[in-house]
């Protein structure tokens, strides 16, 4: 899968699954911070996130602490995505 | 308004089916956290809990409890409201008299039941026996009908810090004149339902929990149940009392659903108006019975929120380190622990500590001894940020 | 006991925006669903992860909290969070005890609505959740009634909350709670057959010593478990004898009566005990069934003694009436949970 693509699906996916009521997909900029300021996720979204790359891409993060480094913004997910993917 | 006295107990825990057995236990620094075992889940042979090694069908028979949808959650309840009462010397025309009230608490009720409960509610087929069973209601409810109890009847949910409210409670109602006399505790058992939660969340250690530890990795669930009697004094006669209830509160860290803020705003300001409430200075609480469940979050915060208010803390420690963390049976355990204290004058060992957390430096009790003890304050901490504080007293 | 000031209500009649209950909503698929509002007052972050319990238990609260500060927070719910309860059960289930997202547990407590009301008016104050199935709201009451004697010149948000959500009702429908077939709300009580319908919502009331544009006092509260008509019968004498003064008499008879013919014994005892000339009205056709409905008869009472009038289709025996001044509401829930509530004109 291209790199933009992924990105797009990505975006869908994490809008679905944290059930981001107030945000449209493509309004989610590639490097717009997960965290804090930004998108405003929390600790809970953080865990639920190491979910998702779970069950969609095969991913195991075993600790929510490696995760945040990972979950930083969507150019950062989707490149580890790319490099460790096995689904 | 007379002094509200506690003058009978009762505890099951994996440390002991009986207030004397929990108590030997205690004494000498017995843990009853083992790998899962008596029920079916891809924990089961890996994960450290305190379990009760009594299969629920041998609870069941021993208690004369054959009715269907009796779950575990009620029976661990049954066995430590009869020692209780029976402690108390509580007459059956007590029990059921209208000036008689129980408050319990469970967290779990009959959730216990996973399997049953997920084909009961997606409607796979004909509705087990526990469809009447599954709310945190059942086990009061099962508790009033088998002693016709025609009193105020009330069961708390709010998580960790359930049977410690319902503690609360219980004394309230006395001092309003609601009620004579309370029956007050909890109850919690074991579940998928918890263990997949708090695994969810990675609060759950694959190891012994270490509480107050450096290394410390997250808590060990546990399953259990305590009642205590409270009376006013004025009508007790010839009767053993354990200790007074004298002091309680409840306040909200109001800062996330599952986690305490860095100031412990919940925990200091429940603490402090525990002691508000018992006409108590700092300098005059003996021990703490701590939360410290061994979480990360859990201990940290809770270590500053006690050095805030103390400055210099009285001797602690956290009982999870035997039994694990209890859930909606927690504080009630915890409190039949702290009137032991109290009533033997003596502190228990905290178990498997060994290096303090570096920004508090502070360090359990480690050993057991017999020490002057008057006020012991134990505290409950939950989701929500539900945070409870109770003082108890030498009678 | 206390008075009751600012109150709202979600339900499955007009109750909230806009509030008209002369007019009355139906049940669909025999079950009376609640009219969700906006909730604009709740963070969008916040509001995604709420179920519909918390939602409603919510929703109703932040207006009246947002007004008002109050020291605590006392709500009673059986079920509150079941849908998420259920949710994460069901991923327990599906991933075989695998990977599963925490949201779903930490709202599936009880306890979340009271947290998350706390939560989002950085209440520090007492905080509590009762959940004894059929007197959860009960035993809120009565609480807060403790509350306001132990600390005079408080003030509290009392309240109540319920779903149906969709595996509550499987479980309840299993255990022949619920009417069978298709079944009209509007004929709840015109046919002789077991059974209710299922229904939802949340009240919420600011609670003080206060008599000043009080609302309603609501002078006591008692509670029993039997399934024994007689000793419901000995209660609600005992309750009279013990409120009302020599002459005084109850204006209104507020039924939980729910259709359910099995309990209809125990409605007709407490009409046979009060006054003749005591006017019965009933409104489980307007709420539907749940655990916590006695919080929707205390709403609907405040607003009797506010309006002085009722709808139509909510009266059962009617009686001329000079004026409402004290209404009992007598609830029981599935036919062994039972409360008397006294509300008077302040």
């Amino acid at each position: 899968m291209e790199t933009a693509a992924l990105k797009e699906q990505l975006k869908k996916q994490i809008v679905e699954f944290l059930n981001l009521l107030s945000v449209k997909p493509e309004d989610i900029k590639d490097d717009e911070p997960l965290f804090g300021k930004g998108l405003g996720l929390d600790s809970i979204d953080s865990i639920e996130l190491i979910v998702l790359l779970s069950r969609e891409y095969g991913i195991t993060i075993q600790d929510p602490k490696e995760g945040r480094k990972i979950l930083v913004d969507i150019n950062t997910m989707a490149d580890y995505i790319e490099k460790n993917r096995t689904k | 308004m007379s002094r509200i006295l506690v003058t009978g107990m009762g505890v099951i825990s994996s440390i002991g089916n009986s207030v004397a057995e929990n108590r030997m236990s205690l004494v000498e620094g017995k843990s009853g956290i083992s790998i899962l075992d008596v029920f079916n889940s891809k924990y089961s042979g890996r994960l450290p809990v305190g379990e009760i090694k009594t299969a629920t069908g041998s609870l069941r028979e021993k208690l004369g409890a054959n009715e269907p949808g009796v779950t575990r959650t009620t029976l661990l309840a049954l066995h430590a409201f009869d020692e209780a009462i029976s402690d108390s010397g509580l007459t059956n025309i007590q029990l059921s008299s209208i000036d008689t009230a129980l408050v319990g608490a469970s967290t779990v009720g009959g959730m216990c039941l996973t399997d049953e409960l997920y084909h009961d509610a997606n409607k796979d087929a004909d509705g087990s026996e526990y469809l009447y069973s599954y709310d945190c209601g059942s086990v009061n409810m099962y508790l009033q009908q088998r002693y016709a109890m025609s009193g105020i009847v009330n069961t708390i949910n709010t998580a960790c810090s359930s049977s410690a409210n319902a503690i609360m409670y219980g004394a309230r109602l006395i001092k309003n004149c609601l009620a004579k006399r309370v029956i007050v505790g909890g109850t919690d058992s074991l579940a998928k339902f918890t263990i997949n939660g708090f695994n969810a969340l990675h609060i759950l250690s694959d190891e012994v929990c270490i509480p107050f530890d450096r290394d410390r990795k997250g808590l060990n669930l546990g399953e259990g149940a305590a009642f205590l009697v409270l009376e006013r004094e004025e009508d007790i006669v010839d009767k053993k009392i354990y200790a007074q209830i004298s002091g309680y509160s409840n306040t909200n860290d109001s800062y996330h659903p599952s986690s305490l803020s860095e100031n412990g705003d919940g925990p200091y300001l429940a603490m402090q108006a525990a002691l508000r409430f018992a006409k108590l200075d700092v300098s005059q609480v003996s021990f703490i019975n701590a939360h410290g469940t061994g979480t990360e979050n859990n201990d940290e915060v809770e270590s500053r929120a006690m050095l805030r208010l103390f400055e210099k803390p009285p001797a602690f420690s956290s009982t999870k380190s035997n039994i694990g963390h209890t859930l909606g049976a927690s504080g009630a355990i915890e409190a039949v622990y702290s009137v032991l204290n109290l009533a033997h004058q003596e502190l228990y060992p905290g178990l498997n500590f060994t290096n303090p957390i570096p920004s508090t430096g502070l360090i359990p009790v480690l050993a057991y001894k017999k020490m002057p003890l008057q006020h012991v304050m134990s505290n409950s901490f939950g989701f929500g940020g539900n945070c409870s504080s109770l003082i108890f007293s030498k009678a | 006991m206390f008075y009751i000031h600012q109150n709202t209500c979600i339900s499955p009649q007009h109750t909230f925006l806009n509030v008209d209950i002369e007019e009355l909503r139906e049940s669909v698929d025999n079950k009376l669903a609640v009219i969700e509002p906006g909730y604009e007052g709740i963070p969008p972050g916040i509001l995604r992860r709420m179920g519909k319990a918390v939602r409603i238990g919510v929703g109703a609260a932040l207006p009246l909290v947002k007004q008002v500060d109050v020291d605590g927070i006392i709500i009673g719910t059986a079920n509150g969070g079941m849908e998420d309860c259920i949710k994460f059960l069901n991923q327990i289930i599906q991933y075989g005890e695998g990977m599963l997202t925490p949201g779903n547990f930490v709202q599936s407590t009880p306890n979340a609505i009271a947290a998350q009301v706390g939560l989002l008016t950085a209440n520090k104050g007492y905080n509590i959740t009762h959940v004894h199935r059929g007197l959860a709201f009960e035993n809120a009451l009565l609480d807060a009634a403790m509350l306001l004697r132990e600390n005079p010149a408080g003030q509290y948000l009392l309240g109540a909350v319920d779903e149906i959500s969709a595996y509550n009702y499987n479980i309840d429908h299993l255990a022949g709670w619920f009417k069978k077939g298709n079944f009209s709300s509007r004929d709840l009580f015109l046919t002789e057959s077991a059974g209710t319908l299922a229904g939802e919502g949340s009240a919420m009331f600011i609670v003080n010593n206060n008599a000043m544009t009080a609302e309603a006092f609501v002078q006591d509260a008692n509670t029993l478990h039997t399934d024994n008509e007689q000793d419901v019968a000995a209660r609600l004498q005992y309750f009279l004898e013990k409120n009302l003064a020599n002459g005084d008499e109850i204006d209104l008879l507020l039924s939980g009566e729910n259709g359910d013919s099995r309990f209809k014994k125990y409605f007709e005892m407490c009409e046979s005990i009060l006054a003749k000339n005591v006017q019965v009205a009933r409104f489980k056709h307007m709420s539907g069934e749940y655990a916590t409905a006695s919080s929707m008869a205390l709403w609907l009472g405040c607003r009797v003694l506010k309006e002085q009038q009722l709808p139509r289709h909510m009266i059962e025996i009617y009686t001329t009436k000079k004026a409402y001044k004290r209404i009992l509401i007598y609830n029981n829930y599935k036919g062994n949970q039972h409360s008397f509530i006294l509300l008077t004109k302040p």
